[in-house]
Order: structure tokens, then C-alpha cells, then sequence
């Protein structure tokens, strides 16, 4: 009976690892292929034709394409920092208070997170319009603040969780003010879950491509925007995969950082 | 060097030059004529695009401001003038806009080029591929044939597609008669039975890369397509295309409406016409400047409509009310199994 | 000791942005769905439902019937993918968790633009995909792998995957193996205690990866414009038509409402569930 039991316990690993390992292989192939290409010759990537850098050149040239890095930049920090320090409050307040107000602020951060992207890109768009608020770099900013917000408090919410209280009461009964108290003992023991969700915001912001599609005015284009007004035309398709060669190692590299803070936290 | 003053003129936004901000189609100027246009008033051309009208119209609508020119298709003109968003030209500032062909004129909006300057004319051909397709018929009809089953695409465009099919079936593509829609509601739906899809833009490479071996498309993206792969074709239905005049104007609005016409001026320009045309592919309506223009361009079965095609062609014009006529048309076509 | 105005203090600045730039967007957007249309393009004075009227039409049911289709499969192939994939992390030491399950959401983390455009690539007619299955004398010279509806399943899936393993890989943790090693010492057989002890002990997992796979697949507008054909469309693509090129912004409104609805009874009760957890 035992032994039975074993090779039944050993079964299930197996059968998961090869589900693991076929779904990385899934996840990946893609993205592979599309750098892979990025320095093929051919065109159309069906073949292999030679290794070159002249897709990385024509890039590097495009001087669209270098605004529209520049400009992803700029609204990323933006769109950040307004994000991390208004969903760093969010999540605060709604693990340490519980009320009426809160309820609604919990759904206001939340729905969010569960309409789709078309939805709030268009909502957003009117909105602004109603208000004549005309559309560029600060409408984009505004909604990138506004998803990446809810993002930021449900990974601080997270976090909360494991966060001490009593820190705070014993650090009162020393004397402290609430000031010092913010500064010295709440922001520092939080401090690497912060990061890690100004970095997720980050990236979310980097990666926006629906929302700022709605939303944006002129000279506000991002690179992901780029990405779809070059796959538009033929003459440079290649060098497409080349910007998303760029686009994915930056996220990854981000994504990996962001990890190992968290992990030390 | 270039790159890195590029790097930094963008990061100290304050000494910026004058900046000219253009909302145009994808590839709608040669690069070069840009930036020799950038040293000569020495400024900064900043080009936002677009993939189709109605996007455009939305966003300036929206009150989209910070644009200096933005090139519409005709059909808009009426409407934009209408609705009030765009400013008259000064045509004190336009000496070169006596080279704009009369007969191009006649059939526009805006005859007196009050609001707007024609800019380049645009045709809907088919393209094919010559070493699958044998035998092509010059006809609409062609999209009724199952042999190429899969592997052939229309566009994304309501007024095109349904424009095409009443043309085929001898109708105007303005037109606002029910019957008449319903007709080419039903000659899409069989033709929508041997299309991979409905397209806008991955038509090019589509028939570049020989995925499809017929295309219904617009000819100054053909034009490009044609002169690098020789296996590529274009085809003229005998019952005629559609055409489109795509307009310059300036918005109400624009921050800089002297370089906006400067601007203007420029492309109307004989040789920067005639440079202009050849990298785009597409006609400009500019009499000295087609003089310029290489043979070879206008020998180009994408630039060189015969006129009896011409003669057969119409432009799109604005509707109305009754473009919800075309709307439930093409709702049902896409609807259709 | 829990001072109120400090509670509202600290609430008012998150409280008041959502409010401005999400609730008050949202309550806009809903609103429009019940105005005239205008001719050119903006919406008129008064009020009215003839947008929700062509909710009346056969036309539109099949759009949304196929979208709710399409989601569901979509739905069901992520979780049944994702409950082994998490399943084979749980069982890894705790030190390599973390990573692998940074693997598995890594690529969700590239822009979504670059995810769909990959697919493209690969599976274009001279893709690498297509080479190798022509090589192989899988498919006819003139097959087609994209432009179809499974292609669209098939995108779709790996564009939500990674958020399906999340929450179940974070509820399948909190789960105890002795549970598992005493139904086998009882007598159950592998895929009895998977279905009676695992699942159930998950369900909020479950849960909540249906909504993060669910609610962003009804919307889905890119996916089915770029890979799918002739008979993809979907509710997004609907609306984007309606928003650009038939100038009909209450129509829009009104089905972009419409999908918000869809979504929205899911997601409070997954919110309720939570405060009740």
C-alpha cells in the first residue's frame, strides 16, 4: 500500500512539471522568435537569411521613434510617482481604517481593475472632452495615474498585511509625533514594497497602448503607439521587431529588479 | 551627433525652435523634404498620423488642438467647414497654389481652395499576384471567384467596400437609395465567403509576402509595393474606382498658422511636388510638378490610371444623415455568416 | 486613537482622483448611451433610447453571443492550463518559488501590442510556424493559420494566462498536502482527490482567475482585429467601429455600457466575497 502511494505522490510531479515546462516553452516562443528576428535579414522572418544589425540601425535613426521613447519615459515617471504616492495613501487608509468611506474607496479602487481597457480609454476620452480638457501629455498622464493607482494599492494592500501595528503604538508611547512616525517607521519598513509597485507602475505605464490610444492629443505619442503607426506601413516592418526586441528586454530587466525587491522585503 | 542634440533639444523643451505640427496619413512626406524644410524656416516638424478619417475628425472634434495642418480626405472638408474647425487661408501666402490643376478643382468641396488645398489624389485598385493569379479579370467580379479561397482580403472600410460593390453593380457610391444598398449589402456578403479578412493595413504585406494573391487597396501604398516586388500587379476594374482627394487645412486654432502656410507653400512647390510624389506614390494635383516628375513614376500602373477608369471613378462625399443608411448596411454584412 | 479627521485627510487625496477621473468618466459614459445622435458625430439635446435600440437587432446578439462564446473558452482552456502549472510550482522548495512564478507572468509584462504582433509573425503564411508544419507535411501549401477563429482562442489564451496562474498558484499555497497523502491513504485514486479536496479548497482562486481572464476577454478589441478573419468580430471591435468610422457616439456609449454591465455583478461579488473572507 505505501509503495503504491509513493509512485502515485511521484506521478503528479511529473505530469505538472511537463504542463510547466510546455506552458514556458508556450509563453516564450513568441517572444523568442520576434528577437530572433529582429536580426534577421529577411523581411518576413520565415527564413533565415543572415545575421544584421541594420534593423537596430534604422531604428536608432528614426527619430520618431526617439521622441516616442523619450515621451514613454516622460509620462512613465509622471505617471509614477503620482500613482505610487496616491496608491501608497489608497492602500493605508484602507487597511487601517474600516467605515462606510471606505467601502466606496475600496470599490472606486477596484472596479477599475476589472473593466476592460476600451472601456475606460473611451470614458476617459469623453471626459475630458466635456470638460475641455485638451488632449495630450496631461490627459495621458492623468490616466495612466489613474489605472496605475489601483495597481499600486492592491500590491501595497498586500503588503499591509504583514505589517506590524504595534511598531506604531510603541513608537507613540517613546513620544514620537505622527510625522516622525510616518517618516521614520512606517515609509522605511515599507519601503521595498513601495519600490516594487512604483516599478509595476512603471511598466504598466510603458506598456499602455489602448487607454493612451484614446487619449492622447498631438506630439503625445508613446512607444507602443509607434509600434502600431509603424506596423502600418511596409516599408519598415522589420524594424518593428527590433523596437519590441528593446521594449520587452527594458520590461524584463524592470520586472527582475522589481523582484528581488520585493523578495527582500 | 545629430542624435544626441535630437536627445537634448527634446530634454530642455525651453529653447525650443518654432515647431510646426503636422496630423497626417502614414508616409505622407519623403523625410528628406521635411527636413529641408525644417532648415529652411529653420523649425521643427513634429508629424503625428493617422489610419483613417473618422479617427481624425473625432480627435479634432474632441478638440484635439496643438495641430498646424492636418490632411483629411475631401469628403471632410464640407463638414469641418461647417462645423467651424478650421481657419481660411490667406492666399497672399500661397503664391504656388496657381499650380493646382482646375480640373482636380472642379470636383472638390472647396472650389476656391477657401479652407482647403488638394494635396494628392488617391485611387482604390486592386494588386495581385502574378505568379498565382493567371489570368486576372479587370473587373469587381473577380471577388466572386472561389479559387483563390482564403487568400484574398478587402478593406476595413465601409464606404469603400459597399463603394466597391456598387460600382460593380452600376450604382454610385453616394448613393442613398435603399434598394440599391441592400444589392451591394448582398454582393459583399458573397464576396466576404472567399476573403481571409477585412484589412486596412496588413494588405501591403500580405501581398508582398505572397499570404495573399489579391488585394483590394489604396494605390499609393500599392505604388510602393510594385516597384520593389515585381511579382506584384496592379489591376483596374473596368467599372470604375473610387477616388479620394486627400485636402490640406489648417484647424482654428493652430499655434502657428504662418508656418502652417509656409508649410502649404512649400508642398506646392513644382519640385518638391514632383520629389514628393515619386517617394509617396501617389499624384499630386500640381500641374508643373507632374511635368517634373519622372517617367517612370508616371508610367507606374499605380500612378497611370487610363482615363476611360477615370472617367468611371467617383469620390466618396460626405452623406449626412444617410451614412446610418451605410452603417446598418455594413453591420449586416459583417454580421452575415 | 483613530482620529477621523486624519482618516479623511489621509482618504481625500486616492478618494477624490478616483472619483474625478474614474466615477465621474464612467456615470458620463453611461449617460451618453441615452442621447440623440448627432450627424456629425457628437450628440444632440435631449434625451432618448433609440441607442439601446439595437440591442433590438438579430444582428448584434450574434456579436455578443460570440464574444461571451469566445471568453468562456478562453476562460476555461486558462484555468485548466493554469491548475497544473501552479500546481508545479507549489511543489518546488520555497526558495525557487518566487522565480518561477516570475517566469510564468514575465512575458505578461511586455507590451500588449508586442504580444499580439509576435503572434502575427509566427503565424503568418511565411512564418516560421507555417515552414515548419509545410516542412513536415502537416498543412497544404495553402492553409491558413491566422485570420481564423481558433488562432484568436489561441491568442487570447496566452495573452491572459499568466494573471489565470496568479491567483490560483496564491490560494493552491495556503493548501495543506497531508490532506492529499490521507485521502490516498483512505483509497482514493489521483484525479478523486484532485476533483473533490483540491478544487474545492481553491474555488476563490478559481474564482478570481474566471474574473482576470474573463472581464479583459469581452473587451478584447486588438486581438480579434489583427489575428482574427472575417467571422471574429467581437463586441470591442463593434465599438471601435462605432466610435471611428460610423461617428455614433451614444451607440458606442450604450455597448460599451453593455459590456461594463456584463462584467460588473462578476466583480462585486468577488469584492463582497473578499470582505467576507
Amino acid at each position: 500500500m505505501k509503495d503504491e502511494c509513493r509512485k502515485m505522490k511521484t506521478k503528479l510531479p511529473h505530469f505538472s512539471s511537463l504542463c510547466f515546462i510546455a506552458v514556458i516553452t508556450f509563453l516564450y516562443a513568441p517572444l523568442l522568435v520576434l528577437m530572433g528576428n529582429s536580426f534577421n535579414k529577411s523581411k518576413y522572418g520565415g527564413t533565415w537569411e543572415g545575421f544584421t544589425w541594420q534593423w537596430y540601425e534604422r531604428l536608432w535613426k528614426d527619430d520618431a521613434t526617439i521622441e516616442a521613447l523619450l515621451h514613454s519615459l516622460e509620462i512613465g515617471a509622471c505617471a509614477t510617482l503620482g500613482a505610487t504616492i496616491l496608491g501608497t495613501l489608497a492602500a493605508w487608509c484602507l487597511h487601517r481604517y474600516s467605515s462606510p468611506l471606505q467601502r466606496v474607496h475600496l470599490l472606486l479602487t477596484e472596479v477599475p481593475l476589472a473593466v476592460p481597457d476600451i472601456w475606460l480609454g473611451v470614458a476617459m476620452q469623453l471626459f475630458f472632452v466635456s470638460v475641455g480638457w485638451q488632449l495630450g501629455f496631461g490627459t495621458v498622464i492623468a490616466a495612466h495615474i489613474t489605472f496605475c493607482l489601483c495597481y499600486v494599492t492592491a500590491v501595497m494592500l498586500g503588503r499591509l498585511q504583514s505589517f506590524d501595528f504595534q511598531i506604531i503604538d510603541a513608537a507613540r508611547d517613546l513620544g514620537a509625533t505622527n510625522w516622525q512616525v510616518a517618516w521614520r517607521i512606517v515609509l522605511p519598513v515599507l519601503l521595498p514594497g513601495i519600490v516594487a509597485s512604483a516599478l509595476l507602475a512603471f511598466i504598466l505605464s510603458l506598456d499602455d497602448f489602448v487607454i493612451t490610444f484614446f487619449v492622447s492629443g498631438p506630439g503625445a505619442s508613446t512607444l507602443p503607439s509607434r509600434v502600431f503607426a509603424m506596423a502600418k506601413t511596409s516599408r519598415n516592418l522589420p524594424v518593428i521587431n527590433a523596437l519590441s526586441t528593446i521594449l520587452t528586454l527594458g520590461t524584463f530587466a524592470i520586472a527582475i529588479l522589481g523582484h528581488r525587491l520585493m523578495k527582500k522585503a | 551627433m545629430k542624435r544626441l542634440s535630437l536627445l537634448l533639444a527634446l530634454a530642455l523643451p525651453l529653447f525650443g525652435k518654432d515647431e510646426l505640427h503636422l496630423y497626417t496619413w502614414a508616409d505622407y512626406i519623403k523625410p528628406e523634404l521635411v527636413e529641408k524644410f525644417e532648415s529652411e524656416h529653420n523649425c521643427k516638424v513634429v508629424i503625428d498620423t493617422f489610419d483613417s478619417n473618422e479617427t481624425m475628425y473625432a480627435k479634432i472634434r474632441a478638440g484635439a488642438a496643438g495641430y498646424d495642418v492636418i490632411v483629411p480626405s475631401s469628403y471632410l472638408v464640407r463638414l469641418l467647414t461647417a462645423q467651424d474647425l478650421v481657419m481660411p487661408l490667406d492666399h497672399a501666402k500661397l503664391p504656388n497654389l496657381k499650380n493646382i490643376d482646375p480640373e482636380v478643382l472642379a470636383k472638390v468641396y472647396d472650389k476656391e481652395m477657401k479652407h482647403a488645398v488638394p494635396y494628392a489624389m488617391s485611387y482604390t485598385v486592386l494588386a495581385y499576384r502574378k505568379d498565382k493569379v493567371k489570368d486576372p479579370i479587370a473587373s469587381w467580379a473577380i471577388f466572386d471567384q472561389a479559387t483563390y479561397h482564403k487568400k484574398t482580403s478587402l478593406l476595413n472600410d465601409m464606404r469603400e467596400t459597399l463603394g466597391a460593390a456598387l460600382k460593380f453593380l452600376g450604382h454610385s457610391v453616394n448613393t442613398r437609395d435603399e434598394a440599391q444598398l441592400a444589392a451591394a449589402r448582398d454582393v459583399v456578403i458573397g464576396w466576404k465567403k472567399h476573403i481571409a479578412k477585412f484589412d486596412n493595413e496588413q494588405y501591403k504585406s500580405a501581398i508582398d509576402s505572397g499570404e495573399f494573391v489579391l488585394v483590394q487597396g489604396y494605390s499609393g501604398d500599392l505604388f510602393q509595393v510594385v516597384s520593389e516586388n515585381d511579382k506584384v500587379g496592379i489591376l483596374l476594374p473596368k467599372e470604375g474606382l473610387v477616388v479620394s482627394c486627400d485636402e490640406l487645412l489648417i484647424p482654428k486654432g493652430a499655434p502657428q498658422p504662418d508656418l502652417a502656410h509656409k508649410w502649404i507653400n512649400f508642398v506646392l512647390d513644382p519640385e518638391v511636388a514632383a520629389e514628393n510624389m515619386e517617394w509617396m506614390g501617389f499624384l499630386c494635383p500640381n500641374k508643373p510638378g507632374i511635368a517634373k516628375a519622372p517617367a517612370e513614376f508616371l508610367e507606374n500602373p499605380a500612378v497611370n490610371i487610363p482615363a476611360d477608369i477615370i472617367a468611371k471613378s467617383e469620390a466618396i462625399e460626405d452623406l449626412g444623415e444617410d451614412l446610418a443608411k451605410y452603417t446598418k448596411v455594413w453591420d449586416e454584412v459583417k454580421a452575415a455568416k | 486613537m483613530k482620529n477621523p479627521r486624519a482618516q479623511s485627510l489621509l482618504t481625500a487625496p486616492s478618494f477624490l482622483w478616483m472619483l474625478v477621473l474614474f466615477a465621474w468618466p464612467a456615470a458620463h459614459l453611461f449617460l451618453m448611451a441615452f442621447k440623440p445622435a448627432d450627424v456629425n458625430g457628437g450628440v444632440g439635446e435631449g434625451w432618448t433610447l433609440d441607442a439601446w435600440r439595437v440591442f433590438a437587432e438579430q444582428g448584434y446578439w450574434a456579436v455578443i453571443w460570440r464574444t461571451v462564446w469566445i471568453t468562456l473558452v478562453t476562460t476555461t482552456l486558462c484555468i485548466a492550463i493554469a491548475l497544473p502549472v501552479a500546481w508545479r510550482i507549489c511543489r518546488a522548495t520555497p526558495k525557487w518559488q518566487p522565480w518561477l512564478m516570475l517566469l510564468v507572468v514575465l512575458p505578461f509584462w511586455t507590451s500588449f501590442l508586442v504580444r499580439v504582433y509576435a503572434w502575427r509573425v509566427l503565424l503568418a503564411a511565411s512564418g516560421p510556424m507555417a515552414s515548419i508544419l509545410k516542412s513536415l507535411g502537416l498543412m497544404s501549401e495553402d492553409a491558413m493559420l491566422l485570420y481564423n477563429l481558433p488562432a484568436v482562442v489561441l491568442v487570447m489564451v496566452y495573452m491572459e494566462l499568466p494573471m489565470a496562474v496568479l491567483p490560483i498558484y496564491a490560494a493552491m499555497e495556503k493548501f495543506d498536502p497531508a490532506l492529499l497523502d490521507a485521502a490516498h491513504d483512505l483509497g482514493a485514486t489521483r484525479w478523486q482527490s484532485f476533483f473533490k479536496i483540491v478544487l474545492p479548497s481553491i474555488k476563490r482562486g478559481i474564482i478570481a482567475a474566471a474574473l482576470l481572464v474573463g472581464i479583459p476577454s469581452l473587451g478584447m478589441y486588438v486581438v480579434p482585429e489583427m489575428i482574427g478573419g472575417v467571422d471574429g468580430e467581437m463586441l470591442g471591435s463593434k465599438i471601435g467601429q462605432r466610435l471611428f468610422s460610423d461617428r455614433n457616439l451614444p451607440q458606442a456609449a450604450a455597448l460599451a455600457s453593455a459590456l461594463a454591465l456584463l462584467s460588473m455583478p462578476a466583480v462585486l461579488m468577488a469584492v463582497r466575497k473578499k470582505d467576507e473572507g
